[in-house]
């Protein structure tokens, strides 16, 4: 945001620097502790502070800031304007106080956005776009391929490429299929971030005595029954091999399977 | 052809509530793993199979509908399920072999 922006978004007077306004800063930090500042402070920030004193202004050079907004309509005494000066730091002044210039400024910040895609997408942390936790039944033929509809439709929402949702969905289906065909249960995760989708499903069962036949096209140990039903057709595994980008297999027999798949966005 | 289209042309019965989709192709198996390796986007899926987890794989695979062949009685909670999320169960009495005679003469191929 470019500190012109936010000067006028305060209704703020300029004390020093009227020909460094076109540049841009990142971050905006409100605070009246300056060790605060020379911890925390990031580089092309700039200052909300009520502390009117050459020293807010030292701190905030010290941390590579842009600029300080003195709040509260407070003027310096101390050679806090000569030091800006010298410094190439802008120095404003507004008589808002800390709490109504943080608004202000926010409320700039969300014009220039553009609204939300979905209510779903909350991030978590920084880079978690969409983290969700399903149970999947073993033997539980009813609900088989609930969970992957699920995560198809959580993609979706996010407005995925849907060639992509198509290989995600396909490989938690066939992941979930062997859960239900397999195991006694099992737990599907989903995360999201702005690069990757990973897919991982861990659950707890006879798991696999050898991975590398587990993996070979037509390989099944699914019952008679179950290939009455279409499944175990032995092409599970390899489904989940050519549809995702990064797959691995971990397994203990009379313990479970695990696997984690990844989806380059 | 649309989906409304065929049901018309091969005499059809729908079971399902469905969005009417453009068919682009055709693939048979009542195995659900080929079908999740092999069929296509916009594909009709011909089958004998017809319990409840056809849906998703039919849902999660993008088929344009489903045909049950051979005159198979479909279950209520198929069919439910299909409503739920738009899928078109169709229905015929024809054997696999001779409906899938009839979709070739219509001019319908596998991609």
């Amino acid at each position: 945001m470019k500190i012109e922006k936010i000067k006028e978004a305060l209704d703020a007077s300029i004390l020093e620097g009227e020909d460094l306004l076109e540049a841009s800063v990142d971050q905006v930090y409100a605070s009246d502790l300056m060790s605060d500042v020379l911890a925390f402070g990031k580089p092309h920030s700039i200052l909300l502070t009520g502390l009117a004193t050459r020293q807010a202004v030292i701190s905030a050079h010290m941390a590579e800031f842009n600029g300080v907004v003195l709040l509260r309509g407070k003027k310096p005494k101390d050679g806090a304007e000569k030091f800006a000066r010298e410094n190439s730091l802008v120095l404003l002044s507004t008589e808002l106080d800390m709490y109504d210039a943080c608004i202000r400024i926010d409320s700039i910040k969300r014009k220039r956005h553009s609204p939300a895609k979905t209510e779903t997408v909350k991030p978590v942390r920084e880079e978690i776009l969409l983290s969700h936790e399903f149970s999947i039944e073993g033997n539980d033929f009813a609900d088989a391929g609930m969970v992957s509809t699920e995560v198809k439709s959580l993609l979706k929402k996010i407005g995925l490429d849907p060639v992509l949702i198509r290989r995600v969905a396909i490989s938690t289906y066939e992941g979930e299929m062997n859960v239900v065909m397999h195991a006694r249960r099992g737990k599907v995760y989903l995360s999201v971030s702005p690069k990757i989708i990973e897919v991982v499903i861990d659950d707890e069962g006879k798991g696999i005595p050898d991975v590398e036949l587990a993996m070979q096209k037509g390989f099944t140990t699914a019952t008679e029954e179950m290939r009455a039903m279409g499944f175990g057709s032995g092409m599970g595994l390899p489904n989940i091999k050519k549809n995702s980008d990064e797959l691995k297999v971990e397994s203990e027999v009379g313990k479970g399977t695990r696997l984690e798949m990844r989806f380059f966005i | 052809m649309t989906t409304t289209e065929l049901i018309k042309n091969i005499g059809l019965k729908a079971l399902s509530e469905f969005d009417d989709r453009k068919i682009t192709g055709v693939f048979v198996s009542d195995m659900l793993s080929d079908v999740m390796a092999g069929a296509k986007s916009g594909d009709l899926w011909v089958t004998v199979q017809t319990h409840k987890s056809i849906v998703p794989a039919a849902n999660l695979v993008d088929v344009s509908a489903v045909i049950i062949t051979s005159g198979k009685e479909v279950p209520q909670d198929t069919v439910e399920l299909a409503n739920k999320h738009n899928i078109a169960i169709l229905k015929s009495d024809l054997p696999t072999f001779e409906l899938v005679g009839k979709l070739y003469g219509l001019g319908l191929v596998t991609k």
